[in-house]
C-alpha cells in the first residue's frame, strides 16, 4: 500500500488534521499564571507536524510528477486486502458497543466465536471447535480477572436480570 | 549498598510467590519470543494487565522473566526452522539454521542458550555497577538537559527506525501530540478534548500501547486469509536434547567473543531505543570481522551464534541501566516497563536508586535471577513452543483480542479505555501499511510529558533560553541529538565522499566542546583525547581526499 499515492494523501490528510488541531489549540484557555501557557507546546508539536507533513507532500508530489502517472483513480483502494482486517474492526465494533447489554463474558464470546469463525470457516466441525474455543478460553480469562484479579468486568444487562 | 542488596536479593529469591511469577513470565517470555509474528514488547505488553494486582516488585519481576525469555526465545524458532521468533535473534538464524541442518541441533540450542545466559549475566554485573553511577551524573541534570536528552531519545529512535525518515519524524511527533491531550500537567487545563469528560483526563498510557503495538500486530497477522488459517509454522521441528556441557565449554573457550559481543550489547542498550534488533547484528559482523575462520561463518561457526546470542541479553541490562537511572527508556520493551512502574505510581529518574532502593536493587536482582529461569526452563519451553506452532494464526489473534479488551478495561474500569485501545489499534495497523515505524511514537507518547514538564520547569526557571545551548549536558545532548539525524545520510553516503571520511572524526571533535564545558578532570581529558583523536583524523582524512 505504501506509494506515492497514498503518501499525497496522507500528506494532505495530516495537514488538514494539524490545521484542525492547531484551530482547536486557541480554544485552550490561558489561566494567566506566568511562565509556558498550557497551549503552548502542542503549538510547538503541531507546527512541527505541518512542517513534517509539508516535507512529505512536496517530496511526493516530486516523485509523482516524475513517475508520470497515467492511472488516474487515485482514490481507488484495494478492499479485499483489507478483508480480514475490516471483519475485525467491524467484531470489535459490535462487541464495544454490546458490552453494557451483554457483558464481558457473553459479548467475549461472542466476539470470539464471531471473529473465529468469519476468519476461519463455516463448516460444521469448524463451528463447533471455535464455540468450545471461545468458550473455554473466555470463560477462562473472565475467572481469572473476577476472582483472582479481583477485577469487576462488565456483567451486561442480560445476566443483571438473571 | 551491600546489605540493600541482600535484603532486595532477600525479597526476590526468598518469596516463593515472587519466584512463581517469574517462572510463569519468563516460560511466557520464552513462548512469546518463539513465535514469529510476536515480539518480545507485545509480551512485555500483554503481561502488564496481570501485574495490576500485584505489588510493583512482583509485577516487575513477572515482565523482567519475559523480557529474558523472550530475548532467548527467538532462538528456538531461529535455529530450529530459520524463521526468527524476534528481530532479536535474526542473526542467531545465520550460523544456527545451518548448524542443526548439519545434525548438531543439541549444541547449536545449547550454545545459543548459554551465550544468552553469560551475556546477561556480565550486563547484569555492569547494571549494578552502572546505573548507580549513571543516576549520580543525572543528579547534575537540569530541566534544560532532561529536555534535550529526550530530544536526543526521540531523534536517534527515528533515525535507526527505517529508511523515510520524515515519516519517523511525523511518527515521533503524533506520540508527543497524543501525550498533549487531556489536562496539562502543569495548569490542570483541557487540551483538545471537544467536549468530553473523557477525553479529558486524557489517554491513558496502556490502551495506547496497547492498541498500536499489540492490536494492530495482530491484525496484520491476519490479513492474509491463507495464512492466517495454516498452523503458526510450516515446518516443524522435534523436540531436541540441548548438549549443556560441551556448550559451556565452547562459550567459555570463546570468551574474548563473548565480552565484545557482550559490551557491545551494554552499550547498544545504554543508548536510547536502540535495542536487540540493532545489537545481535551488530556483535555478529564484529564477530566475523575478527575470527581468523571467517569462511565457516554462515555454515554454522560457533563464534556466530555466541556473538548475537550474548549481546541481545546483554541489551537488556543495558537498556535497564538507561531506564533506571535516569528514566529514559532504552527500547520499546523498557518504554513498556516505564509505563508499568508509572501504574504503580512509581516514576524512574536520577533519585529513584537514591528513593527506592528496595526496588531498584529488586529489578536488579529480578533480571539476574530471571536467566537461571530461562536456562531451566528453555527445554519445557521447546515441547511447548513445539504444541503452540500447530495453532493456526486466527484462532490466537481472537483470542488474543478479546484478551487485550479485558486487560486493558482492568486498568481503570472503563470502556472508554478499550474504545482508545481500538483507535490506536486502527491508526496503528494504517500506520504499518502505510510505511510509519512505530516505535518513534510509542516514544513520543511515553516520553511527551515529561518533555513537556522539563521545557515548562526550564522556562518557569529562567527565561535565557540560550541556557539549552550553554549548558554542557544540554549541549551535548543536542549534539548528539543532530549526529543521530546526520547518521542516515552517513549510512547511504559514497564510502569515498568528503561527508563520508569526516563524520565520525568530525563528531568526535564537536563532542569534546561540552565535556571540555563541564569542568571535571575526567571529563576534560576525554574531551582532549577525543579532541586529539577527531582532530588528527580529519587532517588525514582530508589529506588523503585531496590527494585523490
Amino acid at each position: 500500500m505504501t506509494n506515492n499515492k497514498s503518501d499525497l494523501i496522507i500528506a494532505i490528510f495530516l495537514l488538514c488534521f494539524s490545521g484542525i488541531m492547531i484551530n482547536d489549540a486557541s480554544n485552550i484557555r490561558d489561566l494567566g499564571f506566568e511562565g509556558m501557557k498550557a497551549d503552548a507546546w502542542p503549538r510547538v508539536v503541531l507546527w512541527m507536524l505541518v512542517v513534517m507533513s509539508s516535507i512529505m507532500l512536496g517530496k511526493t508530489y516530486l516523485q509523482f510528477k516524475t513517475d508520470n502517472h497515467k492511472d488516474n483513480n487515485i482514490f481507488k483502494i484495494n478492499f479485499s486486502k483489507f478483508k480480514n482486517a475490516l471483519i475485525c474492526f467491524g467484531m470489535f465494533i459490535f462487541f464495544l458497543s454490546t458490552l453494557d447489554y451483554l457483558g464481558m463474558l457473553l459479548g467475549g464470546i461472542l466476539f470470539v466465536f464471531g471473529l473465529l469463525t468469519l476468519l476461519g470457516g463455516f463448516t460444521i466441525r469448524l463451528v463447533f471447535k471455535h464455540l468450545s474455543i471461545s468458550i473455554l478460553s473466555i470463560g477462562f480469562m473472565w475467572v481469572v480477572f473476577t476472582f483472582g484479579l479481583r477485577v469487576m468486568l462488565p456483567e451486561g444487562e442480560i445476566l443483571r436480570v438473571w | 549498598m551491600f546489605d540493600i542488596i541482600l535484603q532486595a536479593g532477600a525479597s526476590v529469591l526468598l518469596d516463593p510467590l515472587t519466584l512463581g511469577l517469574m517462572g510463569i513470565g519468563t516460560l511466557a517470555g520464552l513462548l512469546a519470543g518463539a513465535i514469529p509474528g510476536f515480539t518480545i514488547a507485545m509480551g512485555v505488553i500483554l503481561t502488564l494487565p496481570f501485574t495490576f494486582g500485584m505489588s510493583p516488585i512482583q509485577g516487575l519481576a513477572t515482565m523482567m522473566g519475559v523480557f529474558v525469555g523472550g530475548l532467548s526465545g527467538g532462538l528456538m524458532s531461529g535455529m530450529l526452522t530459520g524463521i526468527p521468533g524476534t528481530p532479536s535473534s535474526v542473526a542467531t538464524t545465520f550460523d544456527g539454521f545451518p548448524m542443526v541442518r548439519a545434525g548438531k541441533p543439541g549444541l547449536a540450542l545449547g550454545l545459543g542458550l548459554w551465550s544468552s545466559f553469560f551475556g546477561g549475566m556480565i550486563s547484569a554485573v555492569i547494571l549494578v555497577a552502572l546505573a548507580p553511577q549513571l543516576a549520580f551524573l543525572g543528579l547534575e541534570f537540569g530541566p534544560w538537559d532532561y529536555f534535550s536528552l529526550i530530544v536526543f531519545a526521540l531523534t536517534i529512535t527515528v533515525s535507526l527506525s527505517g529508511d523515510n525518515m520524515v515519516k519517523g519524524l511525523i511518527a515521533g511527533l503524533l506520540g508527543l501530540f497524543a501525550a498533549c491531550v487531556g489536562e496539562d500537567e502543569i495548569n490542570g487545563v483541557a487540551r483538545f478534548a471537544f467536549g468530553s469528560d473523557y477525553i479529558r483526563q486524557g489517554f491513558a498510557f496502556l490502551p495506547v500501547l496497547i492498541g498500536l503495538f499489540a492490536f494492530s500486530q495482530l491484525l496484520t497477522d491476519v490479513e492474509d486469509s491463507k495464512k492466517a488459517k495454516a498452523p503458526l509454522m510450516a515446518k516443524t521441528a522435534d523436540p531436541v536434547r540441548v548438549e549443556h556441557r560441551k556448550a559451556i565449554a565452547l562459550v567459555i573457550k570463546n570468551w574474548i567473543n563473548l565480552f565484545r559481543s557482550s559490551f557491545i550489547g551494554i552499550f547498544t542498550g545504554i543508548l536510547p531505543a536502540a535495542g536487540g534488533s540493532i545489537s545481535n547484528i551488530l556483535a555478529y559482523d564484529q564477530a566475523k570481522k575478527a575470527a581468523k575462520n571467517r569462511d565457516e561463518f554462515g555454515k554454522g561457526a560457533v563464534d556466530g551464534i555466541i556473538a548475537p546470542e550474548s549481546a541481545n541479553n546483554a541489551t537488556a541490562g543495558g537498556a535497564l541501566i538507561m531506564m533506571m537511572a535516569l528514566g529514559i527508556p532504552g527500547d520499546i520493551v523498557t518504554a513498556v516497563m516505564l509505563g508499568a512502574l508509572m501504574i504503580h505510581n512509581i516514576i524512574p529518574g536520577p533519585s529513584f536508586i537514591q528513593d527506592e532502593p528496595m526496588l531498584a536493587y529488586g529489578v536488579f536482582i529480578a533480571f539476574f535471577a530471571a536467566h537461571f529461569f530461562m536456562v531451566g526452563l528453555q527445554a519445557f519451553s521447546l515441547r511447548l513452543f513445539l504444541l503452540v506452532t500447530r495453532i493456526p494464526m486466527y484462532v490466537l489473534a481472537s483470542v488474543i483480542l478479546a484478551y487485550c479488551a479485558i486487560g486493558v478495561f482492568a486498568l481503570h474500569n472503563i470502556t472508554f479505555d478499550i474504545w482508545v485501545m481500538f483507535g490506536f489499534g486502527v491508526i496503528g495497523y494504517f500506520m504499518r501499511k502505510l510505511g510509519f515505524p512505530l516505535a518513534p511514537m510509542i516514544l513520543g507518547v511515553v516520553l511527551g510529558k515529561l518533555a513537556e514538564l522539563n521545557i515548562a520547569r526550564a522556562i518557569g526557571t529562567s527565561d535565557d533560553y540560550f541556557l539549552f545551548v550553554t549548558r554542557p549536558w544540554s549541549l551535548f545532548f543536542i549534539i548528539m541529538a543532530i549526529i543521530s539525524v546526520l547518521f542516515p545520510f552517513y549510512q547511504n553516503a559514497n564510502k569515498d565522499s568528503l561527508f563520508s571520511k569526516i563524520y565520525v572524526p568530525i563528531c568526535m571533535v564537536v563532542l569534546s566542546f561540552p565535556l571540555f564545558l563541564m569542568g571535571s578532570p575526567v571529563r576534560m581529558i576525554i574531551a582532549a583525547i577525543l579532541l586529539l583523536a577527531g582532530g588528527f583524523l580529519v587532517y588525514k582524512r582530508t589529506n588523503s581526499f585531496k590527494t585523490i
